[in-house]
Protein backbone atom coordinates (compact mmCIF):
# COMPACT_ATOMS: atom_id res chain seq x y z
CA UNK A 1 0.00 0.00 0.00
CA UNK A 2 0.85 3.57 -0.19
CA UNK A 3 0.00 6.49 -2.59
CA UNK A 4 -0.73 5.91 -5.98
CA UNK A 5 -1.23 8.29 -8.91
CA UNK A 6 -2.59 7.50 -12.03
CA UNK A 7 -2.76 9.59 -15.34
CA UNK A 8 -3.07 12.80 -12.76
CA UNK A 9 -3.12 15.88 -14.78
CA UNK A 10 -3.40 19.42 -12.98
CA UNK A 11 -4.37 22.38 -14.78
CA UNK A 12 -4.97 24.92 -13.75
CA UNK A 13 -6.85 28.55 -14.82
CA UNK A 14 -4.61 30.35 -16.87
CA UNK A 15 -4.45 26.73 -18.81
CA UNK A 16 -0.47 26.27 -17.41
CA UNK A 17 -0.34 22.56 -16.56
CA UNK A 18 1.83 21.98 -13.80
CA UNK A 19 0.95 17.84 -14.39
CA UNK A 20 0.77 16.30 -17.28
CA UNK A 21 -0.72 12.44 -17.14
CA UNK A 22 1.89 11.69 -14.77
CA UNK A 23 1.55 8.47 -13.31
CA UNK A 24 3.34 7.28 -9.96
CA UNK A 25 3.29 4.66 -6.96
CA UNK A 26 4.95 5.62 -3.49
CA UNK A 27 5.39 2.61 -1.34
CA UNK A 28 5.96 2.99 2.24
CA UNK A 29 9.23 4.31 3.31
CA UNK A 30 11.10 7.21 2.34
CA UNK A 31 10.37 8.40 -1.08
CA UNK A 32 12.90 11.35 -2.60
CA UNK A 33 11.23 13.69 -4.83
CA UNK A 34 13.44 15.27 -7.25
CA UNK A 35 13.40 17.92 -9.68
CA UNK A 36 14.52 21.65 -11.25
CA UNK A 37 11.90 24.69 -9.83
CA UNK A 38 8.98 24.60 -11.54
CA UNK A 39 9.20 20.89 -12.18
CA UNK A 40 5.17 20.75 -10.57
CA UNK A 41 6.56 18.97 -7.38
CA UNK A 42 5.14 21.54 -5.26
CA UNK A 43 1.81 21.12 -7.28
CA UNK A 44 1.75 17.47 -6.82
CA UNK A 45 2.46 17.80 -2.80
CA UNK A 46 -0.49 19.81 -2.89
CA UNK A 47 -2.88 17.77 -4.93
CA UNK A 48 -1.49 15.03 -2.11
CA UNK A 49 -2.56 17.48 0.90
CA UNK A 50 -5.74 17.66 -0.49
CA UNK A 51 -5.13 21.59 -0.80
CA UNK A 52 -5.59 21.54 -4.77
CA UNK A 53 -7.83 19.02 -6.60
CA UNK A 54 -6.37 17.75 -9.74
CA UNK A 55 -7.74 18.02 -12.97
CA UNK A 56 -8.33 14.60 -13.90
CA UNK A 57 -6.79 11.73 -13.01
CA UNK A 58 -6.79 9.27 -9.83
CA UNK A 59 -5.38 9.48 -6.48
CA UNK A 60 -5.41 7.10 -3.64
CA UNK A 61 -4.08 6.84 0.16
CA UNK A 62 -3.86 3.20 1.31
CA UNK A 63 -6.80 2.62 -1.44
CA UNK A 64 -8.70 5.18 -0.20
CA UNK A 65 -9.31 7.21 -3.29
CA UNK A 66 -9.34 10.94 -2.87
CA UNK A 67 -12.53 12.99 -3.26
CA UNK A 68 -14.66 15.03 -1.87
CA UNK A 69 -16.24 12.24 0.49
CA UNK A 70 -12.61 10.79 1.88
CA UNK A 71 -10.80 14.26 2.43
CA UNK A 72 -11.57 14.29 5.84
CA UNK A 73 -10.48 10.74 6.32
CA UNK A 74 -7.24 11.29 3.99
CA UNK A 75 -6.53 14.56 5.60
CA UNK A 76 -6.30 12.73 9.00
CA UNK A 77 -3.78 11.07 7.84
CA UNK A 78 -1.24 13.61 6.59
CA UNK A 79 1.54 15.74 7.78
CA UNK A 80 2.65 18.12 5.96
CA UNK A 81 5.85 20.67 6.19
CA UNK A 82 5.06 23.33 3.28
CA UNK A 83 8.00 24.90 1.70
CA UNK A 84 7.60 28.44 2.63
CA UNK A 85 5.76 28.94 6.43
CA UNK A 86 5.56 31.58 8.98
CA UNK A 87 5.11 29.97 12.29
CA UNK A 88 2.75 32.29 14.52
CA UNK A 89 5.66 35.09 15.12
CA UNK A 90 4.34 36.11 18.75
CA UNK A 91 3.93 32.67 19.95
CA UNK A 92 6.63 30.88 21.54
CA UNK A 93 7.65 27.42 20.51
CA UNK A 94 6.16 25.66 23.22
CA UNK A 95 3.01 27.70 22.35
CA UNK A 96 2.93 27.30 18.70
CA UNK A 97 3.07 23.64 18.78
CA UNK A 98 1.00 23.56 21.43
CA UNK A 99 -2.02 25.65 19.34
CA UNK A 100 -1.02 23.33 16.24
CA UNK A 101 -1.53 20.27 18.25
CA UNK A 102 -4.96 21.33 19.52
CA UNK A 103 -5.80 22.36 16.11
CA UNK A 104 -5.21 18.95 14.99
CA UNK A 105 -7.64 17.31 17.81
CA UNK A 106 -4.46 15.92 19.73
CA UNK A 107 -5.33 15.35 23.26
CA UNK A 108 -3.22 17.82 25.12
CA UNK A 109 -1.31 15.52 27.80
CA UNK A 110 -0.30 13.60 24.23
CA UNK A 111 0.68 16.76 22.56
CA UNK A 112 2.99 17.78 25.41
CA UNK A 113 4.55 14.40 25.67
CA UNK A 114 5.03 14.68 21.75
CA UNK A 115 6.34 17.91 22.19
CA UNK A 116 8.72 17.19 24.31
CA UNK A 117 10.02 14.29 22.54
CA UNK A 118 10.06 15.90 18.94
CA UNK A 119 11.96 18.99 20.40
CA UNK A 120 14.59 16.87 21.50
CA UNK A 121 15.29 14.81 18.70
CA UNK A 122 15.02 18.15 17.12
CA UNK A 123 17.63 19.93 19.48
CA UNK A 124 14.89 22.52 19.92
CA UNK A 125 14.25 21.85 23.61
CA UNK A 126 16.13 24.75 25.06
CA UNK A 127 14.73 26.95 22.78
CA UNK A 128 11.37 26.44 23.80
CA UNK A 129 10.33 29.01 25.41
CA UNK A 130 11.90 31.46 22.62
CA UNK A 131 9.65 33.42 20.74
CA UNK A 132 9.06 32.15 16.95
CA UNK A 133 10.09 35.95 15.60
CA UNK A 134 13.24 35.36 17.64
CA UNK A 135 14.42 31.80 15.82
CA UNK A 136 16.64 31.26 12.77
CA UNK A 137 15.68 30.17 9.91
CA UNK A 138 17.01 26.88 10.28
CA UNK A 139 15.22 26.80 13.66
CA UNK A 140 11.91 27.92 12.52
CA UNK A 141 12.17 25.22 9.98
CA UNK A 142 12.78 22.52 12.56
CA UNK A 143 9.59 23.55 14.27
CA UNK A 144 7.56 23.04 10.56
CA UNK A 145 8.88 19.71 10.80
CA UNK A 146 7.50 19.52 14.49
CA UNK A 147 4.30 20.80 13.45
CA UNK A 148 4.22 18.11 11.10
CA UNK A 149 5.11 15.00 12.91
CA UNK A 150 2.57 16.37 15.94
CA UNK A 151 -0.10 13.68 14.63
CA UNK A 152 2.30 11.26 13.99
CA UNK A 153 0.81 10.75 10.67
CA UNK A 154 0.65 7.73 8.23
CA UNK A 155 1.67 10.04 5.20
CA UNK A 156 3.95 12.77 5.86
CA UNK A 157 4.88 14.72 3.34
CA UNK A 158 8.42 17.41 3.58
CA UNK A 159 9.08 20.18 1.16
CA UNK A 160 12.68 21.07 1.25
CA UNK A 161 13.21 20.55 4.97
CA UNK A 162 16.69 20.44 5.77
CA UNK A 163 16.64 23.97 3.97
CA UNK A 164 18.93 26.52 5.68
CA UNK A 165 20.21 23.65 8.33
CA UNK A 166 23.80 23.34 9.66
CA UNK A 167 25.50 19.83 8.31
CA UNK A 168 25.40 18.55 11.64
CA UNK A 169 20.80 19.31 12.27
CA UNK A 170 20.65 18.08 8.64
CA UNK A 171 21.61 14.62 9.33
CA UNK A 172 19.86 14.57 12.63
CA UNK A 173 16.59 15.96 10.54
CA UNK A 174 17.60 12.84 8.23
CA UNK A 175 17.62 10.57 10.89
CA UNK A 176 15.03 11.37 12.22
CA UNK A 177 12.74 11.10 9.27
CA UNK A 178 14.19 7.69 8.52
CA UNK A 179 12.99 6.56 11.99
CA UNK A 180 9.98 8.10 11.40
CA UNK A 181 9.10 6.21 7.99
CA UNK A 182 8.83 3.00 9.90
CA UNK A 183 5.97 1.82 8.36
CA UNK A 184 4.75 5.12 7.42
CA UNK A 185 5.09 6.74 4.02
CA UNK A 186 7.28 9.84 3.94
CA UNK A 187 7.43 11.72 0.73
CA UNK A 188 10.72 14.22 0.82
CA UNK A 189 11.35 16.70 -2.14
CA UNK A 190 14.55 18.60 -1.99
CA UNK A 191 17.19 19.79 -4.10
CA UNK A 192 19.89 18.46 -2.01
CA UNK A 193 20.52 15.15 -3.31
CA UNK A 194 23.04 14.62 -0.60
CA UNK A 195 20.16 14.04 1.70
CA UNK A 196 18.44 11.36 -0.74
CA UNK A 197 21.01 9.71 -1.66
CA UNK A 198 21.51 9.69 2.68
CA UNK A 199 18.30 8.41 3.12
CA UNK A 200 16.30 7.07 0.36
CA UNK A 201 16.19 3.87 -1.61
CA UNK A 202 13.05 5.05 -4.27
CA UNK A 203 13.01 8.06 -5.76
CA UNK A 204 11.19 10.69 -8.42
CA UNK A 205 12.62 12.94 -10.93
CA UNK A 206 9.75 15.42 -12.19
CA UNK A 207 10.64 18.02 -14.85
CA UNK A 208 7.78 20.18 -16.97
CA UNK A 209 4.85 18.36 -14.69
CA UNK A 210 6.45 14.72 -15.89
CA UNK A 211 8.02 11.83 -13.87
CA UNK A 212 11.70 11.62 -15.83
CA UNK A 213 12.00 8.91 -13.66
CA UNK A 214 10.61 7.08 -10.74
CA UNK A 215 11.91 3.54 -9.24
CA UNK A 216 15.16 2.93 -6.73
CA UNK A 217 18.56 4.92 -6.51
CA UNK A 218 20.42 2.33 -7.49
CA UNK A 219 18.84 1.76 -11.04
CA UNK A 220 19.03 5.62 -10.99
CA UNK A 221 22.81 4.89 -10.69
CA UNK A 222 22.86 1.97 -12.30
CA UNK A 223 21.24 4.08 -15.67
CA UNK A 224 24.48 6.50 -14.96
CA UNK A 225 26.84 3.73 -14.91
CA UNK A 226 29.60 4.81 -18.05
CA UNK A 227 28.97 8.26 -18.49
CA UNK A 228 31.05 10.16 -16.01
CA UNK A 229 34.43 11.07 -17.23
CA UNK A 230 37.13 12.57 -15.18
CA UNK A 231 39.17 15.37 -17.10
CA UNK A 232 41.96 17.32 -15.69
CA UNK A 233 43.45 20.43 -18.14
CA UNK A 234 45.91 23.48 -17.51
CA UNK A 235 44.01 25.12 -20.58
CA UNK A 236 41.60 27.40 -19.98
CA UNK A 237 40.06 27.48 -23.53
CA UNK A 238 39.97 23.73 -23.82
CA UNK A 239 37.58 24.10 -20.57
CA UNK A 240 35.40 26.13 -22.04
CA UNK A 241 34.94 24.29 -24.94
CA UNK A 242 34.23 20.89 -22.82
CA UNK A 243 31.26 23.46 -21.09
CA UNK A 244 30.11 23.85 -24.81
CA UNK A 245 30.08 20.37 -26.17
CA UNK A 246 29.37 18.16 -23.13
CA UNK A 247 27.25 18.32 -20.13
CA UNK A 248 29.34 19.00 -16.55
CA UNK A 249 28.24 17.90 -13.54
CA UNK A 250 31.69 19.64 -11.53
CA UNK A 251 34.69 21.91 -12.29
CA UNK A 252 36.71 22.45 -9.88
CA UNK A 253 40.55 24.61 -9.96
CA UNK A 254 43.62 22.29 -8.01
CA UNK A 255 46.86 22.48 -8.17
CA UNK A 256 46.87 20.47 -11.46
CA UNK A 257 44.66 22.56 -13.35
CA UNK A 258 41.08 22.62 -14.34
CA UNK A 259 39.21 19.64 -12.74
CA UNK A 260 36.40 18.20 -14.35
CA UNK A 261 33.31 15.39 -14.70
CA UNK A 262 32.48 15.03 -17.76
CA UNK A 263 29.15 13.19 -18.66
CA UNK A 264 28.80 11.59 -21.69
CA UNK A 265 28.21 8.22 -23.19
CA UNK A 266 30.63 7.96 -25.73
CA UNK A 267 34.12 8.83 -24.30
CA UNK A 268 35.27 12.81 -24.91
CA UNK A 269 37.95 13.21 -27.55
CA UNK A 270 39.86 14.06 -24.81
CA UNK A 271 42.09 12.03 -22.44
CA UNK A 272 39.99 11.72 -19.46
CA UNK A 273 39.44 8.73 -16.75
CA UNK A 274 35.86 7.10 -16.34
CA UNK A 275 34.83 7.47 -12.74
CA UNK A 276 31.68 6.02 -10.91
CA UNK A 277 28.45 7.96 -11.42
CA UNK A 278 26.77 9.40 -7.95
CA UNK A 279 23.24 10.72 -8.21
CA UNK A 280 24.00 14.12 -9.08
CA UNK A 281 25.67 13.04 -12.22
CA UNK A 282 22.47 10.76 -12.98
CA UNK A 283 19.90 13.70 -11.99
CA UNK A 284 22.24 16.17 -14.42
CA UNK A 285 22.28 13.51 -17.35
CA UNK A 286 19.08 12.32 -17.13
CA UNK A 287 17.15 15.50 -16.72
CA UNK A 288 18.95 16.96 -19.56
CA UNK A 289 18.50 14.16 -21.83
CA UNK B 1 -7.46 31.43 24.70
CA UNK B 2 -4.20 33.09 26.08
CA UNK B 3 -2.44 32.04 22.47
CA UNK B 4 -5.28 33.20 20.38
CA UNK B 5 -5.48 36.50 21.99
CA UNK B 6 -1.74 36.76 21.49
CA UNK B 7 -2.43 35.61 17.56
CA UNK B 8 -5.82 38.18 17.23
CA UNK B 9 -3.91 40.94 18.97
CA UNK B 10 -0.43 41.83 18.07
CA UNK B 11 1.08 44.53 19.56
CA UNK B 12 1.03 46.96 16.35
CA UNK B 13 -2.81 46.37 16.45
CA UNK B 14 -3.56 47.22 19.94
CA UNK B 15 -1.28 50.53 19.20
CA UNK B 16 -3.08 51.68 16.11
CA UNK B 17 -6.70 51.26 18.16
CA UNK B 18 -5.98 52.67 20.74
CA UNK B 19 -3.72 55.79 19.37
CA UNK B 20 -6.86 55.83 16.52
CA UNK B 21 -9.28 56.84 19.56
CA UNK B 22 -7.22 58.82 21.38
CA UNK B 23 -6.59 61.02 18.31
CA UNK B 24 -10.92 61.09 17.10
CA UNK B 25 -11.61 62.03 20.80
CA UNK B 26 -9.00 65.24 20.11
CA UNK B 27 -9.89 66.12 17.30
CA UNK B 28 -13.40 65.38 16.34
CA UNK B 29 -15.13 68.27 17.83
CA UNK B 30 -18.31 67.35 19.82
CA UNK B 31 -20.41 70.05 21.71
CA UNK B 32 -23.11 68.02 23.35
CA UNK B 33 -23.02 64.93 24.82
CA UNK B 34 -25.07 62.96 22.66
CA UNK B 35 -23.32 63.91 20.05
CA UNK B 36 -20.58 61.69 21.41
CA UNK B 37 -22.28 58.43 20.08
CA UNK B 38 -22.88 59.80 16.82
CA UNK B 39 -18.59 61.17 16.63
CA UNK B 40 -17.95 57.38 17.60
CA UNK B 41 -19.94 54.81 15.64
CA UNK B 42 -18.85 55.36 12.12
CA UNK B 43 -15.03 55.99 12.72
CA UNK B 44 -14.97 52.65 14.76
CA UNK B 45 -16.70 50.85 11.80
CA UNK B 46 -14.01 51.80 10.26
CA UNK B 47 -11.23 50.68 12.55
CA UNK B 48 -13.61 46.93 13.24
CA UNK B 49 -13.33 46.56 9.30
CA UNK B 50 -9.56 46.84 9.11
CA UNK B 51 -8.79 45.08 12.34
CA UNK B 52 -10.55 42.04 11.81
CA UNK B 53 -9.84 41.79 7.92
CA UNK B 54 -6.84 39.43 9.10
CA UNK B 55 -8.58 37.16 11.25
CA UNK B 56 -8.41 34.43 9.14
CA UNK B 57 -6.31 35.92 5.93
CA UNK B 58 -3.24 35.47 8.19
CA UNK B 59 -3.26 32.47 8.07
CA UNK B 60 -3.50 32.57 4.04
CA UNK B 61 -0.40 35.13 3.82
CA UNK B 62 1.73 32.85 5.94
CA UNK B 63 1.09 29.87 4.36
CA UNK B 64 -0.34 28.17 7.61
CA UNK B 65 -3.71 28.03 6.33
CA UNK B 66 -2.12 24.80 3.90
CA UNK B 67 -1.57 22.87 7.19
CA UNK B 68 -4.75 23.94 9.03
CA UNK B 69 -6.63 22.74 6.18
CA UNK B 70 -5.80 18.93 7.36
CA UNK B 71 -7.00 20.02 10.42
CA UNK B 72 -10.92 19.26 11.40
CA UNK B 73 -12.93 21.84 10.04
CA UNK B 74 -15.26 22.17 13.55
CA UNK B 75 -11.52 23.16 15.18
CA UNK B 76 -10.57 25.62 12.47
CA UNK B 77 -14.16 27.32 12.97
CA UNK B 78 -13.69 27.65 16.71
CA UNK B 79 -10.12 29.24 16.21
CA UNK B 80 -11.80 31.63 13.98
CA UNK B 81 -14.79 32.64 16.08
CA UNK B 82 -12.91 32.86 19.07
CA UNK B 83 -10.32 35.40 17.27
CA UNK B 84 -13.35 37.58 16.29
CA UNK B 85 -15.33 37.21 19.88
CA UNK B 86 -11.59 38.62 21.22
CA UNK B 87 -11.15 41.09 18.91
CA UNK B 88 -14.80 42.32 19.60
CA UNK B 89 -14.00 42.20 23.20
CA UNK B 90 -11.15 44.60 22.77
CA UNK B 91 -12.42 47.16 20.09
CA UNK B 92 -15.37 47.20 22.37
CA UNK B 93 -13.32 48.18 25.28
CA UNK B 94 -11.61 50.91 23.09
CA UNK B 95 -14.80 52.34 22.15
CA UNK B 96 -15.98 52.53 25.73
CA UNK B 97 -12.44 53.92 26.67
CA UNK B 98 -12.92 57.12 23.63
CA UNK B 99 -16.40 57.45 25.14
CA UNK B 100 -14.73 58.16 28.54
CA UNK B 101 -12.12 60.03 26.42
CA UNK B 102 -14.49 62.38 24.59
CA UNK B 103 -15.96 63.34 28.29
CA UNK B 104 -12.19 64.59 29.38
CA UNK B 105 -11.20 66.23 26.75
CA UNK B 106 -14.00 67.94 25.38
CA UNK B 107 -16.32 68.37 28.39
CA UNK B 108 -19.18 68.32 26.30
CA UNK B 109 -22.51 69.94 27.61
CA UNK B 110 -25.38 67.99 28.80
CA UNK B 111 -28.36 68.36 27.71
CA UNK B 112 -30.92 66.93 30.37
CA UNK B 113 -31.35 70.02 33.15
CA UNK B 114 -33.56 67.52 36.01
CA UNK B 115 -32.03 66.38 38.74
CA UNK B 116 -31.72 62.76 37.40
CA UNK B 117 -29.18 64.01 35.17
CA UNK B 118 -26.85 60.99 36.01
CA UNK B 119 -29.54 58.67 35.42
CA UNK B 120 -29.77 59.95 31.96
CA UNK B 121 -26.03 60.27 30.97
CA UNK B 122 -25.66 56.59 32.29
CA UNK B 123 -28.80 55.46 30.23
CA UNK B 124 -27.64 57.11 27.10
CA UNK B 125 -24.16 55.18 27.78
CA UNK B 126 -25.65 52.05 27.43
CA UNK B 127 -28.04 53.06 24.76
CA UNK B 128 -24.23 53.41 23.14
CA UNK B 129 -22.65 50.85 24.06
CA UNK B 130 -25.48 48.46 22.94
CA UNK B 131 -25.43 50.32 19.61
CA UNK B 132 -21.93 50.70 19.13
CA UNK B 133 -21.54 46.84 20.14
CA UNK B 134 -23.53 45.77 17.04
CA UNK B 135 -21.64 47.86 14.76
CA UNK B 136 -18.55 46.37 15.48
CA UNK B 137 -19.56 43.36 15.58
CA UNK B 138 -21.24 43.28 11.99
CA UNK B 139 -17.98 45.33 10.22
CA UNK B 140 -15.74 43.17 12.19
CA UNK B 141 -17.62 39.96 10.59
CA UNK B 142 -18.30 41.52 7.47
CA UNK B 143 -14.74 42.67 6.65
CA UNK B 144 -13.71 39.15 7.75
CA UNK B 145 -15.98 37.28 5.30
CA UNK B 146 -15.10 39.14 2.52
CA UNK B 147 -11.46 39.03 3.26
CA UNK B 148 -12.15 35.14 3.15
CA UNK B 149 -14.05 35.40 0.35
CA UNK B 150 -11.61 36.91 -1.87
CA UNK B 151 -8.39 35.29 0.30
CA UNK B 152 -7.25 38.75 0.30
CA UNK B 153 -7.73 41.29 3.41
CA UNK B 154 -7.83 44.30 1.46
CA UNK B 155 -10.50 43.35 -0.55
CA UNK B 156 -12.22 42.88 3.61
CA UNK B 157 -10.78 46.42 3.93
CA UNK B 158 -11.93 47.86 0.52
CA UNK B 159 -15.04 46.21 0.28
CA UNK B 160 -16.39 47.82 3.83
CA UNK B 161 -14.80 51.27 3.01
CA UNK B 162 -17.17 51.09 -0.23
CA UNK B 163 -20.62 49.97 1.97
CA UNK B 164 -19.12 52.21 4.91
CA UNK B 165 -19.49 55.52 2.39
CA UNK B 166 -22.83 54.40 0.67
CA UNK B 167 -24.49 53.54 4.26
CA UNK B 168 -23.03 56.99 5.98
CA UNK B 169 -23.93 59.33 3.96
CA UNK B 170 -26.96 61.50 3.37
CA UNK B 171 -28.14 59.29 0.43
CA UNK B 172 -27.54 56.15 2.76
CA UNK B 173 -30.04 58.26 5.22
CA UNK B 174 -32.25 58.95 2.74
CA UNK B 175 -32.67 55.49 0.89
CA UNK B 176 -32.55 53.33 4.02
CA UNK B 177 -34.05 55.75 6.80
CA UNK B 178 -33.57 53.86 9.76
CA UNK B 179 -32.95 50.55 8.37
CA UNK B 180 -29.66 52.37 7.75
CA UNK B 181 -26.76 50.28 9.45
CA UNK B 182 -26.09 53.48 10.82
CA UNK B 183 -29.32 54.25 11.90
CA UNK B 184 -28.11 54.98 15.48
CA UNK B 185 -26.07 58.05 14.02
CA UNK B 186 -28.47 59.34 11.98
CA UNK B 187 -31.25 58.98 14.56
CA UNK B 188 -33.19 61.87 15.98
CA UNK B 189 -31.07 63.38 18.62
CA UNK B 190 -33.61 65.50 19.62
CA UNK B 191 -36.43 63.33 19.76
CA UNK B 192 -35.27 61.17 22.90
CA UNK B 193 -38.45 58.89 22.33
CA UNK B 194 -38.02 58.04 18.79
CA UNK B 195 -36.12 54.27 18.97
CA UNK B 196 -36.57 53.53 15.26
CA UNK B 197 -33.22 53.56 14.43
CA UNK B 198 -33.00 49.96 16.53
CA UNK B 199 -34.29 48.78 12.86
CA UNK B 200 -30.85 48.92 11.62
CA UNK B 201 -29.37 47.65 14.28
CA UNK B 202 -31.63 44.70 13.81
CA UNK B 203 -30.73 44.34 10.21
CA UNK B 204 -27.13 44.54 11.36
CA UNK B 205 -27.72 41.48 13.22
CA UNK B 206 -29.81 39.81 11.00
CA UNK B 207 -26.69 40.02 8.49
CA UNK B 208 -24.00 39.35 10.86
CA UNK B 209 -25.85 36.13 11.86
CA UNK B 210 -26.23 34.93 8.43
CA UNK B 211 -22.47 36.09 7.83
CA UNK B 212 -21.65 33.53 10.94
CA UNK B 213 -23.19 30.76 9.49
CA UNK B 214 -21.60 31.23 5.54
CA UNK B 215 -18.36 31.72 6.80
CA UNK B 216 -17.16 27.86 7.24
CA UNK B 217 -18.59 27.24 3.92
CA UNK B 218 -16.57 29.88 2.59
CA UNK B 219 -13.14 28.63 4.76
CA UNK B 220 -14.26 25.25 3.34
CA UNK B 221 -14.43 26.03 -0.08
CA UNK B 222 -11.46 28.50 -0.46
CA UNK B 223 -9.34 27.67 2.34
Amino acid sequence: MGIAIEDLTVTFKNQVTAIDHANLEIPKGIFGLLGENGAGKTTLMRVLTTVLSPTSGIVTLDGMLYCEGNYEKIQRKIGYLPQEIDLYPSLTVQECLEYMGDLSGISKKTCKERIGYYLEKTSLSEHRKKKIKQLSGGMKRRVGLVQALLNEPEFLIVDEPTTGLDPEERIRIRNLLVDFSEGRTVLFSTHVLEDLAATCNQLAVMKRGHFLYAGSMLELLEYAKGIVWDFVTTDSVQARELEKKYLISAKQYTENGIQMRILSKEKPDVDCKPDNAMLEDAYIYLTNQ
Amino acid sequence: MKHEMKISLPFYKISYAVFFTVMLSLVRGVTYSDEVGIALEAPMAILAASFCADTYTQEITSKRSEIQRLCPMKKRMYCIYRRIVIQEIFLLSVAVIGYGLFFLFQNPRVLYIDPNISENETCQFFIYFAAIAVTLAFWGLLSNLISCLFRNMWMGIGGCLILWLITNSSVGDRYLGAWNLFSYTFRDTENGSDFSWICGKIVCMCIGTIMVAILPKIIEKRG
